[in-house]
């Protein structure tokens, strides 16, 4: 086996407390059902793209399966240890080998701490070797490409892709075989971002990284990933291979997502019907599907009897009761953001 | 360059700067532009190229101090607004020239109902009340003197006659609501901002410019905040706001894929200049200027199999200096030596398709 997560009916809720004029009026606690039985396995050297809308629940399951939120129930096993069963100093140990690069670095890194401080904090949470520290530092420093002198530097004196850098320094300096990736490009600018997704994916080769890669972006997501999860009101809705997904999506709503995603070429008509409605509020999820008061093929099963992910065609998993249904409509060429032709010559002058 | 005397608004060489006791920045340098009646222009460009300067420049509402206007003119149906005093400014914004945020959470007044303010922008429309700037935000609903207890009463759970807690709004601000598709439109009237998702709300803000009829709509990245499903929904709103009222749009973004869905001509803002002004779709088929291709190479299409992302090295330059020659010299893979010394300007290189770079010199 070579899976190096395998997350299990992994369960997350967020209890509201009542509060006082709740109380009054009768009303009991309620929770917030962010993520509600998760299933998926990653495997070694591999990207797994979550692809959601906010509120979705992504960033929940990114944190739980790190252990930052305990989940509620569940089981996920990291490297062959099942790490929902450890606790304290052994749970401690095993997140050497994990590491979470956030979304804002303005907001990730210490604005007073120097970036050699920042950088070498996760060796400090551990017994580290005093010698080669800085060794170590220009080790990172390199690998993201930024410059030996940065390491006096406060964050301040960097540009948001140069801070991404060190927030992505801190996350490699002890040797992590797991990356939860939350976002890491979307306050960056598109020029900048195609850097640092260039640099991730350097960085997965050379160090034989794997990721868990969260974003809304469908384009970053069919870029980087070797298999895409889509997610929906806590659940996982879908997951396969990135261009089975984004090519023949095989759930409505992965559907109504990626037809959303504008084209680039403006002669590319996006042919998608957009999606109406809202997302469901995660406290009161509705009942059966929870796509189907937004789903265009709604029937009535669908409201009745909530879809398992299952299996519909090879390495292709689909929690919608008509999946086959769709398998056999084919999709209409799903509009994927394309590529366009250029016939300016650049070498002229 | 070929002026056309039919365009709605038009930026002449302007320059603004924003001025400390410390330093200056030049947000724009010379900005041209010219939009004609019901036509799209998007502006793209990166964070602090200049775009959002140039949006509120337009509608009067830069900060000043310390932005300082330091050259230009900005022609708009017959006068150049900069020569307009801010007490007869008021009387244009909301009427002539309006604006749609990026934070739609911020940009409603979370005290008052969506009813009360898209009724504001009627009452502005129609001259009965000057727009928000002028002055603290008078009332006109005299059944708001019940408010403090009805609401103190909601709160304990006291139930309250349907009737009395309806108010009564004009059936053109419900129209307005159903025509940007909000489904029950008169419950949403009767709500506050905070009970309203953020695409309800970047819709109510639509719905406020459709009722206000503005000849021209600045919108200043009003999807960014939304997701893409909901981002589909509201471009596919402005494009209609655009046909049915005849709106001239511009529409400022980060993102060209979005500028390619929405604009019929683009302008690509570089460190405060526009470096290329095309038709979409002659930008993004045959872009001239080399930070437009780079932006358009930039942008993530391929499967992860099939090769790398051409990317732009280094990053923006920094404004507080003076650069001279062209401000994208130090990223550009085809610099010259004359790219560092002289600034080039934007030019006609083909018909309809103006870029700014000494590649693209005619001769």
């Amino acid at each position: 086996m070579n899976e190096i997560l395998v997350v299990d009916d992994l369960v997350k809720y967020f209890p509201l407390r009542a509060g006082f004029v709740d109380r009054l009026r009768g009303r009991r606690a309620a929770n917030i059902h962010a993520v509600d039985g998760v299933t998926f396995s990653l495997q070694n050297n591999e990207t797994l793209g979550l692809v959601g809308e906010s509120g979705s629940g992504k960033t929940t399951l990114g944190r739980a399966v790190l252990m930052l939120d305990p989940p509620t129930s569940g089981r996920i096993t990291f490297d062959g240890r099942v790490i929902t069963e450890l606790k304290g100093e052994a749970l401690r140990q095993t997140r050497r080998k994990m590491q979470i690069v956030f979304q804002n670095p303005n907001s990730s890194l210490d604005p007073r701490a120097r970036v050699k401080d920042i950088i070498a904090e996760p060796l400090r949470a551990f017994e580290y070797d005093k010698e080669s520290l800085n060794e170590n530092l220009l080790r990172v420093l390199t690998a993201v490409n930024l410059p030996e002198d940065s390491l006096t530097k406060l964050p301040h004196e960097f540009s948001g892709g140069q801070r991404q850098r060190i927030a992505i320094a801190r996350a490699l300096i002890l040797d992590p075989k797991f990356i939860v990736l939350d976002e890491p490009t979307s306050a960056l600018d598109s020029s900048i971002q195609a850097q640092i997704l260039n640099l991730l994916r350097m960085l997965q080769e050379k160090m034989k990284l794997s990721y868990l890669f969260i974003t809304h972006n469908v384009s970053v997501v069919k870029y980087m990933a070797d298999r895409v999860a889509v997610m929906y009101s806590g659940k996982l809705v879908e997951v396969g291979r990135t261009r089975d997904i984004l090519e023949h999506p095989l759930h409505p709503y992965t559907r109504a997502l990626i037809s959303s995603v504008p084209p680039l070429d403006p002669g590319v008509k996006a042919e998608g019907v957009p999606l109406s409605g809202e997302v469901p509020s995660a406290m009161n999820p509705p009942k059966g599907c929870r796509f189907n008061p937004r789903c265009p093929y709604v029937k009535e099963i669908c409201e009745r009897e909530e879809p398992e992910l299952r299996e519909v065609a090879q390495g292709h998993h689909s929690a919608c009761h008509f999946a086959e249904t769709l398998l056999e409509s084919e999709s209409p060429g799903a509009a994927s953001p394309s590529g366009t032709s250029r016939s300016t010559d650049w070498r002229g002058t | 360059m070929s002026e056309t005397n039919q365009a709605l608004l038009d930026v002449r060489n302007l320059t603004v700067k924003y001025r400390t006791s410390v330093r200056e920045i030049r947000a724009l340098d010379g900005v041209n532009l010219q939009v004609a009646k019901g036509e799209i222009v998007a502006v793209v460009g990166e964070s602090a190229c200049g775009k959002s300067t140039l949006g509120l420049s337009i509608i009067g509402l830069l900060p000043r101090p310390p932005a300082v206007v330091d050259s230009g003119e900005i022609h708009f149906a017959g006068r150049d607004l900069l020569q307009v005093r801010e007490g007869e400014f008021a009387a244009l914004r909301g009427t002539s020239i309006s604006m749609i945020f990026q934070e739609p959470m911020t940009s409603l007044d979370p005290v008052y109902r969506v009813g009360d303010q898209i009724t504001e922008a009627i009452e502005v429309r129609e001259g009965k009340r000057a727009s928000r700037p002028k002055g603290p935000f008078q009332k006109t609903n005299s059944a708001d003197t019940h408010e403090m207890s009805r609401g103190a009463s909601r709160i304990l759970g006291a139930r309250i006659p349907r009737s009395e807690r309806k108010r009564t709004y004009s059936n053109e601000a419900a129209e307005a609501l159903k025509r940007v598709q909000i489904s029950d439109p008169v419950d949403t009237l009767e709500k506050y901002p905070h009970e309203l998702s953020g695409g309800m709300v970047q819709r109510v803000m639509i719905a406020q410019a459709l009722v206000e009829r503005p000849s021209l709509l600045i919108a200043d990245e009003p999807t960014s905040a939304l997701d893409v499903t909901t981002q589909a929904q509201v471009l596919n709103l402005m494009r209609g706001l655009r046909d049915e009222i005849g709106a001239s749009i511009i529409f400022i973004t980060h993102d060209l894929a979005v500028a390619s869905r929405i604009a019929d001509r683009v302008a690509v803002m570089y460190a405060g200049d526009v470096v290329e002004l095309a038709a979409v779709g002659d930008l993004f088929r045959h872009p001239q200027h080399p930070y437009s291709l780079g932006l358009i190479d930039s942008f993530p299409r391929q499967f992860k199999d099939e090769g790398r992302l051409e990317a732009i090295p280094g990053d923006v330059p920094d404004l507080r200096r003076q650069i001279p020659g062209c401000k994208f010299s130090s990223r550009c893979r085809f610099v010259f030596d004359r790219c560092r010394v002289e600034k080039p300007e934007l030019v006609e290189v083909k018909p309809g398709q103006k870029a700014a770079c000494f590649l693209r010199y005619p001769g």
